[in-house]
């Protein structure tokens, strides 16, 4: 087998018991690897109504057949696992170096089983498994830890994939963190680590990863590589200003979701924007594993001193979304959440929900005494809250259950602007309507990243459609980019790479590196497939199309004040039957026999 | 005495990112262009190789609306207008 090992690596913390998981090239061809293989082991082997933070659920993680090698970008895993915050499937994406390592030791994933009675890590070098005691490690910051362990091992080369203190403490947005700054950020993958009493990863591997043709694929590789450099964008614009670059754009075209996504404009973007962040603090980009585009922000601040990012998400998490206008506030505040392991667009989404149920009056000075006011700018809401809810203190116990519940216990939950219980990102819906039909159908929740309609809708690629067309050909586009998503986690890199490369870019790397013959429509099959069976998982573990597949009603019903998109709600009740339709589903949003016989996956419904 | 009186226009345009440092401006008035076409022939005229910064790809905003949608570089343009405009650029 070639690009994959096929082997896993499962290690159960309640006995100790290490085993290595083979298997065959064909279920590779199926479904290719990473966030495929994992949903694939967890419909296979267990039961989707467990309790997310339960010895029962499982916690995968796995780079994919092209990470590790010197395809750009080659660095990404996914973590996959039931979430805690939704209660359905999750898939958080990290890059850094950390998944290239993995592959490094021999290994496409490790499946972790079951609860240690105390604290540990596990500790991989090559086929050598240990699972060692982390006692001293509970409670300490990422940074820290890193150290720690680091030092323990005695070596410079190890990678280290870790929870924080929000991971520790269950916090239902803690993220699994790793070369310092790199999160697999969303959903509460942090927590459901933390749940298994499981601190670290830390691998260190000697091997190279098989290649089936060196020499085509060096070439095609290289070919792709310069398609990035020449690429205005993965070549010029992300490098330059990483990926607040967007700031500016986002809220220009009126859909920069500003204090509680209560408008669409935000009167400060530029003070907080890409460019000005270049300006003022910026000293370097950073590149993960084999990247020719190098987003990554490595800033300076006298208070913290050199911090990676923010990117274009936490600075509007911090910024726009609470109404603060201070970017030496937002890098602090998002160098905090690096170092608790705590996802930054949950938290500054639940900050947001705290601050708009102050506005309204339902929480109250009195129920929050000495603390700080959630009022809409207060900076020092960041610096105080953030650590409270790593630890689950006053205040932060309530916080630390994200904003949908948050919201639910005042008897308001139209106020949490979220899917799925999920905070959303960075991009108000009402101005675009294909995007807000992306955020209804996401697999995880409320996310952007794995349909990213905001390509088409605002940037122009891979053309420019009308963020307010919403036919038959916006659906069908959402659907590709859907599949396309999955396809390229499935692989192994990063999504940003679609910036410069189309489905035949991705077909030619992985054709040359797995020795297979596929066409684009076999890739983008796999991708459908994956997509269909998270799907399932989903609906096993109880989704409810009518009542989950839906945006928060301020889209829905509440006209944009504003700006550009004055006016517009998401018109989602006139396209989601059409995207159960162009999916091949049933009327009310489920997955017929004959689609998941057509998928192969009949086997799981 | 005879007086006559005469509509001009005038657009503010914004400028992002390269173009920034381009032109030196973030944020310029511009009289007279009565489309989009004339201002980037304007800008050209101020800033001798603007229209080649936007070859490998913009966007243009008029009052937010991306021109694509309006009638591209024909967009009329008013009194009072705002034109945004940024060099390709992409992120998530
Ligand atoms: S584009 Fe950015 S996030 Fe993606 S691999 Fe490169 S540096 Fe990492």
């Amino acid at each position: 087998m070639y690009g994959n090992w096929g082997k896993f690596l499962r290690v159960n913390l309640s006995t100790g018991e290490v085993k290595v998981e083979e298997y065959e090239e064909e279920l590779a061809k199926k479904w290719l690897g990473s966030r495929g293989l994992a949903i694939y082991f967890l419909l296979k082997e267990m039961d989707p109504k467990v309790d997310p933070l339960g010895p029962e659920n499982k916690l995968i993680l796995t780079p994919g057949p092209l990470s590790g090698t010197s395809a750009p970008t080659g660095g990404r895993y996914n973590v996959v696992t039931k979430s805690p915050a939704t209660g359905f499937i999750t898939m958080a994406n990290s890059g850094g170096y950390f998944g290239a390592e993995l592959k490094f030791a021999g290994w496409d994933g490790i499946i972790v089983e079951g609860k240690a009675e105390k604290p540990v890590y596990i500790y991989i070098k090559d086929e050598h498994v240990e699972i060692r005691d982390a006692s001293h490690l509970w409670g300490k910051v990422v940074s820290e830890t890193e150290e720690a362990i680091r030092k323990e091992i005695g070596s410079k080369k190890v990678r280290i994939a870790l929870i924080g203190p929000a991971g520790e403490n269950l916090v239902k947005f803690a993220a699994i963190m790793n070369d310092g700054h790199r999160a697999a950020g969303r959903a509460g993958v942090g927590a459901v680590m933390g749940s298994k009493n499981l601190k670290a990863i830390a691998v260190e591997g000697s091997k190279r990863v098989p290649i089936a043709d060196k020499q085509k694929f060096m070439l095609t590789v290289r070919e792709k590589i310069n398609k990035l450099k020449n690429d205005p964008v993965a070549g010029g614009g992300l490098p330059n200003y990483g990926t607040a670059v967007l700031v500016n754009i986002i809220n220009e075209n009126g859909l920069y979701p500003t204090r509680n996504f209560q408008t669409g404009v935000f009167e400060h973007a530029y003070e907080q924007s890409g460019e000005a962040m270049a300006k003022k603090y910026l000293i370097r980009n950073q590149p993960c594993y084999a990247c020719p585009i190098g987003c990554g922000r490595v800033n300076k601040l006298p208070t913290v001193g050199v911090t990676e990012g923010p990117e274009y998400e936490s600075t509007w998490a911090f910024g726009a979304n609470l109404g603060i206008n201070d970017l030496a506030s937002i890098i602090e505040a998002n160098h905090q959440c690096d170092e608790f392991g705590l996802d930054t667009i949950s938290t500054g989404g639940t900050l947001a929900t705290a601050m708009e149920l102050y506005e309204k009056g339902y929480l109250t000075d009195e129920e929050l005494g000495d603390a700080p006011p959630f009022r809409w700018g207060n900076t020092e809401v960041l610096h105080y809250y953030i650590e409270k809810i790593a630890y689950r203190k006053d205040f932060g116990d309530k916080l630390a259950e994200g904003g949908y519940r948050l919201a639910e216990s005042y008897g308001h939950p139209e106020y949490s602007m979220s899917v799925k219980k999920l905070e959303l990102p960075a991009y108000d819906p009402r101005g675009a309507e294909g995007h807000g039909l992306g955020y209804a159908t996401n697999n995880r929740g409320g996310c952007h990243i794995k349909n990213y309609m905001i390509s088409p809708e605002i940037l122009g690629y891979p053309y420019k459609m009308d963020p307010h067309d919403i036919s038959d050909d916006k659906v069908k586009m959402l659907i590709i980019f859907q599949d396309l998503s999955a396809l390229i986690d499935a692989a192994g890199l990063c999504l940003f790479t679609t910036f410069g490369l189309g489905a035949d870019d991705y077909r030619d790397m992985l054709n040359a590196a797995l020795g297979w013959d596929f066409t684009t429509e076999d890739y983008l099959k796999i991708g459908e497939r994956i997509w269909n069976a998270e799907r399932l998982f989903n609906l096993k573990a109880g989704l409810v199309p009518e009542r989950d597949d839906t945006l928060p009603k301020r889209f829905l019903e509440e006209p944009m004040p504003e700006g550009p998109n004055k006016g517009h709600v998401v018109r989602l009740k006139e396209m989601l039957p059409r995207y159960y339709k162009l999916r091949g589903w049933t009327e009310d949003g489920r997955i017929p026999k004959e689609k998941a016989e057509e998928l192969g996956i009949a086997e799981f419904l | 005495m005879l007086r006559v009186h005469f509509k001009v226009v005038y657009v503010l345009v914004k400028l992002f990112a390269t173009l920034i440092e381009f032109t030196g401006k973030r944020k310029l008035e511009i009289s007279g262009p009565k489309t989009v076409r004339e201002l980037l022939d304007e800008l050209e005229r101020t800033f001798p190789g603007f229209k080649k910064e936007l070859e490998k790809g913009h966007i243009i905003l008029v009052n937010g609306k991306n021109i694509e949608h309006l009638q591209g570089l024909d967009t009329p343009l008013k009194d009072d207008d705002t034109v945004s405009i940024f060099p390709p650029a992409g992120g998530g």
